[in-house]
């Protein structure tokens, strides 16, 4: 079997907060390595780093420490803000710009870091909220009239149009409904399917399409093997 | 009346005037407002200062040198970009240099404009004209950059969440901060924009009033006033746009992420 070369790759990831006026070290050399295809989900206590790991996997984080690499180019080589157009992360508490559902979902085209690059026709925006069941939001609503669990979707598939090969998620569905969960999970099934990495912290369900999962825990991650009984 | 068309005001009645502030004091002991020592206190330093830069301006006034006109221009810079980075609490350290390079650039310009091509003195540094032009001129653009500074830092911080979310999408320090640099600029600039819109319908502007005070013909004091609103107006637009520009990007970090209140101090 030919092991894939991973799309990301971590080593010895460092990060430091401070509280308290004490520095505490919340990741103390973490190792992660995401290929396509890969669905990871990421568990561990209140407070134990996994906003943090997911910052600075996205280059969010000042200060962090650590080698990071993309498909094989070093971090160093890449620009800060084109490496988020690969190794995209969405927030948990999501916010929407003020503004329409289109506007929101072409924003990330208006960027000087996509300049040249195309956004998607009305149409293909209709299509795509109709297929993650958002077929009763109209392009020209108000984004923040929305509902949390429409503004995730929204929030998601915005990030999902604009075509990263990385996918970093904090707590999708967190206070999200059954239905609207069950959309979020089948719209990052399908960008994994795709060729895509998905590193999802979880806290309150289960992926049934994970293909692994971690544990972060005293700054340190560690696999976590299913019970085969 | 003297020739000059002065009333002059002699130091008796000057301590009269204290009697209104007196009145003041007795109503705010009669209603319990516990301002009655904040009032004695802010009358006594009008007197004081007052004096005092009268005197100043009257030893000024009268040696004519310009080295005194451009220390004091210095000293007048400084205090007034240490009174906008008090109003700013939220702005990240290190502002003062952005602060001060805009208000003297354009304080400096727009007085010296105004004094060599409209007024036309006769000595560049003629500090009857330089120095009370360059304290009006400052002094309003310093309210207009602490206004715009001020609001800058806030909506920033009221954006935090949105601010993470397009970071995350590829956004650049100005892409991210573009939305509040307008929000301030607008902060910044509407009482500018107000006083000339209000300007001779609901109250006659102060340089004016003290024309008009000391004798001169109304319409000369209204050409002056016009004169040193615009000009005001102007130096508080650019000098506002100019601390905005200068100072928004140090509340990120060099890879471009902006940095909330837990993470400040970390580059």
């Amino acid at each position: 079997m030919v092991v894939s070369a991973p799309l990301l790759s971590a080593t010895g990831i460092v990060a430091t907060r401070r509280a308290d006026g004490h520095d505490i070290r919340v990741l103390n050399g973490v190792d992660i390595a995401l290929r396509a295809g890969d669905i990871v989900e990421l568990r561990g206590p209140s407070g134990a780093g996994k906003t943090t790991l997911l910052l600075a996997l996205a280059r969010l984080l000042p200060g962090a420490g650590g080698i990071l690499a993309l498909e094989g180019e070093p971090a160093t080589a890449i620009a800060p803000e084109v490496w988020r157009t690969r190794v995209a992360l969405l927030p948990q508490r999501t916010v929407l710009s003020e503004g329409a559902v289109a506007y929101n979902l072409r924003l990330p085209f208006s960027l000087k870091v996509r300049e040249g690059v195309a956004a998607p026709e009305e149409c293909d925006l209709r299509e795509a909220l109709d297929d993650v069941g958002l077929d009763d939001i109209s392009l020209r609503r108000d984004a923040r009239q929305l509902s949390v669990g429409q503004v995730a979707r929204v929030a998601l598939l915005r990030v999902l149009l604009a075509r990263p090969r990385v996918l970093l998620l904090d707590e999708p569905d967190a206070s999200l409904d059954d239905a609207s969960a069950a959309a979020v999970a089948g719209m990052t099934a399908r960008f994994a399917a795709e060729g895509g990495a998905v590193l999802r912290v979880s806290h309150l369900r289960t992926d049934a399409a994970a293909t692994a999962n971690y544990r972060l825990a005293a700054g340190r991650l560690t696999e976590v093997i299913a019970d085969a009984s | 009346m003297p020739a000059s068309g002065v009333v002059a005001i002699a130091w008796p009645q000057l301590a009269l005037a204290a009697g209104f502030i007196l009145v003041t004091a007795v109503l705010s002991l009669a209603l319990g407002l516990g301002l009655a020592k904040d009032l004695a206190v802010a009358s006594a330093r009008t007197y004081l200062q007052l004096l005092a830069l009268g005197f100043v301006l009257r030893w000024v006034f009268a040696a004519r040198l310009w080295w005194i006109v451009v220390v004091l221009l210095g000293i007048m810079t400084v205090v007034a970009t240490r009174i906008v980075l008090k109003r700013s609490p939220d702005a990240p350290p290190g502002l003062f240099g952005s602060a001060f390079l805009s208000m003297a650039l354009t304080s400096v310009t727009v007085t010296f404009a105004v004094t060599a091509l409209i007024v036309r003195v006769p000595v560049w540094y003629e500090p009857r004209y330089v120095i009370p032009i360059a304290g009006m001129v400052l002094g309003n653009s310093m309210t207009g950059i602490a206004l715009a500074l001020e609001r800058l830092f806030s909506d920033l911080d009221s954006r935090t969440e949105e601010i993470l979310a397009l970071t995350a999408l590829g956004a650049s320090r100005w892409e991210l901060a573009s939305a509040s640099v307008r929000t301030s600029l607008r902060a910044g600039l509407i009482p500018t924009i107000n006083a000339m819109a209000a300007a001779g319908i609901v109250f006659i502007p102060g340089m004016m009033t003290g024309q008009v005070l000391a004798g001169a013909d109304p319409l000369e004091a209204t050409k002056y006033q016009i004169v040193v609103m615009l000009m005001v107006s102007a130096a508080t637009a650019v000098g506002s746009i100019m601390a905005v520009m200068l100072s928004y990007r140090r509340r990120f970090s060099t890879d471009g992420v902006y940095l909330e209140k837990g993470i400040r101090g970390v580059r």
